[in-house]
């Protein structure tokens, strides 16, 4: 029994969906666990006979007969879009999401008013947005932090007294701080959390070692390490750690310290969506991506070279891989170039941990940073493996599990044992 | 990343929940089936918790709820609470090796499933037991359930190791809200279960019988049509005596379930395991501590404001 912990070694949308999924597909997979961020996830999976669907809170490995999904402590869960997901999920002919669900209680709780929050800080920022998803994942994160103990939480749904108590609380303070909110009444949220509390089954943390015990599981992250709280570009990352960090001290306290493989996601095309720094952009590439089209909060989805100075560092913060999984081979063109090194440097080098100061000043050198491109790439692999001296272990050239293949031993696919 | 890919409409979210029925959780039952599973059926079944080398104290838990009407939604959503209680009963060190067994009881009077018995399981397994139980939902009209062929079936059907090797009983928590048959009826049972009885067994002596080899418990869920009622309770408290707990809030069914084990193998006391509750997050500690006040000794109220998780950073930073 392996269990596979996959990460984004970039800004994101590297793929995390469509390699968990190929993972659940191919071996005997009990449970996908989130260990990070919250309903802004868009990981999308794409079934051969076309279905596609783009996992927010549900583990993408759904699709696969039985695969359950658990919402670890470290996810903040949003349980009204997580209805609407359930029943899109239904109506393409996966009814049973939701009774494979598992949710700590101790995760946090996204609200509207959060939402409202998080949206009226948004606009008053401007032209100095950070690329925010606009769902109120960071005013969870931010709400709790500044007033301990007192933020909504998923157990709280179970009990409508103590979770209206701190519903109101939480309205009345926003509403102090930032006007009048775009947010229903609090009764109104009452009842429809009640309604999630009823339906899902909501689990202590002893859950998860039982879990953990009783076959495989997929750790799916959020998001890339490139926008880690601590490590990403600062100020325009995530509320959340991204690196292996939170699976690792899952399993830790699961007596499974260090038995997981460490997966390192990577798409040849590097992207960011949103606002910040991306070395390598390059408006003249001529890629469209149909599953991320502009928004009002994030802004337009931008594509750059392959930057594998960006990619080494992310390594370098995550604490290294196992194996790579290479995505979006199928892009590979004349076109598409390598960076091994900026104008001023080929190693971004980390600050102490939560050193903020050092990391916006990265992001000031880095926006200024131009990149330096070499001969064009044959052989996106070995010239991936060579630069980064990791290997990979899955390559993907297609958004389906039926276009990935394997590399070495690592990720072989484990047939079903015949009972 | 994305910009949240699904709608929330707070409006439209619990009837949403409320739409989605348990298609999986319940899979049997909901795709019709109204026949007690292969693998339930007590018919000619005997039910065996043993001990192994990967568990050398086995620990024999059934527990049996009613699934007839007067029971309304709780069935359903004990199904998305009962699949917790292994890993809570192993992760407190409340006992060494559980295993623990699932069924279901209706009324033999009218029921075309009247009992359902899973089978003893160490791991997640006892979960698919769970998912191919019948809720038919029936039930006579007068208050009363063949809780007593349950009963019978657990004396006389079911061998455990923990008390036939080491004279350890294991533990036996029915869930329901009604009361019992005055006696096991020969006729049910051969129809049922397949043995032949030349007389009734009055329920006074089935529960003598049963509580031999396991530690029996009543739980009367709120929620269900006789919540709270004198008569369910008082009946019940005259069988088993103290052993007959009210749960005012279902959600914590798995908490009062393990904290009741937890008593009754001396692995914790009810303060240490209420601290506990408090210390999980859990809300339930109120619910758990008000059922256990009769069977725990030195009753102390017990709250605990649990902890943030440590995070140190300013919290003026503006971020995402």
């Amino acid at each position: 029994m392996s269990h596979v912990i996959v990460v984004d070694l970039g800004y994101g949308d590297a793929g995390k969906g469509t390699v968990v999924d190929w993972l659940c597909a191919t071996r005997p997979v009990h449970a996908v666990v989130r260990f990070n961020g919250g309903g802004q996830a868009a990981h999308n999976v794409v079934l051969p006979d076309g279905r596609w669907h783009t996992f927010a809170q549900f583990g993408a490995g759904t699709f696969q007969p039985g695969v359950r999904t658990h919402l670890s402590r470290f996810m903040v869960v949003d349980p009204l879009a997580l209805a609407v997901e359930a029943d899109h999920l239904a109506m393409i002919g996966v009814p049973d999401a939701l009774d494979r669900l598992t949710v700590d209680a101790w995760a946090l709780l996204t609200t509207p008013y959060h939402r409202a929050a998080n949206r009226a800080r948004e606009v008053a920022r401007g032209a100095g947005r950070h690329g925010s998803c606009g769902m109120g994942v960071g005013e969870t994160i931010a709400y709790d932090l500044a007033h301990p103990g007192e933020a909504p939480r998923v157990g709280d749904c179970a009990t409508p007294g103590v979770l209206r108590e701190r519903l109101a609380a939480l309205r009345d303070r926003l509403t102090a701080e930032l006007g009048p909110l775009d947010a229903p009444p609090v009764d109104d949220c009452v009842a429809a959390f009640t309604a999630f509390a009823e339906r899902v089954s909501i689990v202590d943390g002893d859950y998860l070692t039982t879990l953990l015990r009783s076959g495989t599981c997929v750790f799916e992250g959020a998001q890339g390490v490139l926008l880690d709280e601590w490590y990403g570009f600062h100020p325009y990352t995530t509320w959340s750690t991204t690196t292996f960090a939170n699976a690792e001290r899952l399993l830790a306290e699961a007596g499974m310290a260090g038995h997981a493989t460490r997966l390192g996601v990577l798409r040849i095309v590097t992207t960011r969506h949103g606002p910040g720094p991306l070395v390598t952009e390059d408006p003249n590439l001529p890629f469209i991506d149909p599953r991320n089209p502009t928004n009002p909060w994030q802004g337009p989805f931008r594509f750059g070279h392959f930057d594998a100075v960006a990619h080494r560092y992310a390594l370098d913060v995550a604490g290294g891989v196992d194996g790579l999984a290479l995505t979006h081979l199928d892009l590979a063109s004349p076109q598409l170039k390598i960076c091994r090194r900026y104008d001023w440097t080929e190693r971004l080098v980390p600050g102490p941990a939560g050193d903020l100061d050092h990391q916006a000043t990265l992001t000031e050198q880095l926006l200024r940073s131009r990149p330096e491109y070499d001969e064009p790439v044959s052989d996106w692999i070995t010239t991936v493996e060579d630069e980064l001296a990791r290997p990979v272990v899955l390559s993907s050239h297609g958004p389906t599990a039926k276009d990935k293949s394997t590399r070495g031993s690592l990720l072989a696919p484990v047939p079903a044992a015949s009972s | 990343m994305g910009s949240g890919t699904w709608s929330t409409d707070v409006y439209d979210a619990a009837d949403r929940y409320r739409r989605s029925t348990g298609t999986s959780a319940f899979a049997y039952s909901d795709g019709g089936a109204r026949t007690v599973h292969p693998d339930l059926d007590p018919s000619g079944a005997a039910r065996e918790s043993r001990d192994s080398t990967e568990h050398p104290e086995s620990l024999a838990i059934a527990v049996l709820f009613d699934v007839t009407g007067s029971m309304r939604r709780v069935p359903r959503v004990l199904q998305t609470k009962l699949p917790q209680l292994l890993g809570m009963l192993q992760r407190k060190g409340y006992a060494r090796d559980p295993q623990i067994m699932f069924g279901a009881i209706g009324d033999a009077t009218c029921d075309r499933v009247p009992l359902q018995v899973g089978q003893f399981e160490s791991d997640n397994r006892m979960d698919d037991d769970l998912g191919r139980i019948v809720l038919e939902g029936g039930g006579g009209g007068q208050m009363t359930e063949s809780y007593e062929l349950a009963l019978y079936f657990m004396a006389r059907h079911t061998s455990i190791d923990c008390f036939e090797r080491r004279g350890h009983r294991g533990y036996l928590f029915i869930i329901g809200d009604e009361l019992a048959y005055p006696k096991v009826k020969p006729r049910e049972v051969r129809k049922l279960i397949g043995d032949e009885l030349t007389e009734g067994i009055p329920l006074a002596s089935l529960i003598r019988e049963v509580t031999r080899k396991y530690d029996t418990y009543y739980l009367l869920p709120a929620g269900t049509g006789y919540a709270g009622d004198a008569r369910v309770l008082d009946y019940w408290r005259d069988l088993l005596g103290q052993n007959v707990l009210e749960l005012d809030d279902l959600n914590a069914v798995c908490e009062t379930i393990a904290l009741t084990i937890g008593l009754g193998e001396g692995t914790v006391d009810l303060d240490t395991g209420l601290h506990d509750l408090g210390k999980a997050g859990s809300k339930t500690t109120r619910t758990v501590s008000k059922a256990l006040a009769r069977v725990g000794a030195d009753q102390r109220a017990t709250t605990v404001s649990p902890l943030p998780a440590v995070r140190t950073n300013g919290d003026r930073i503006t971020r995402l």
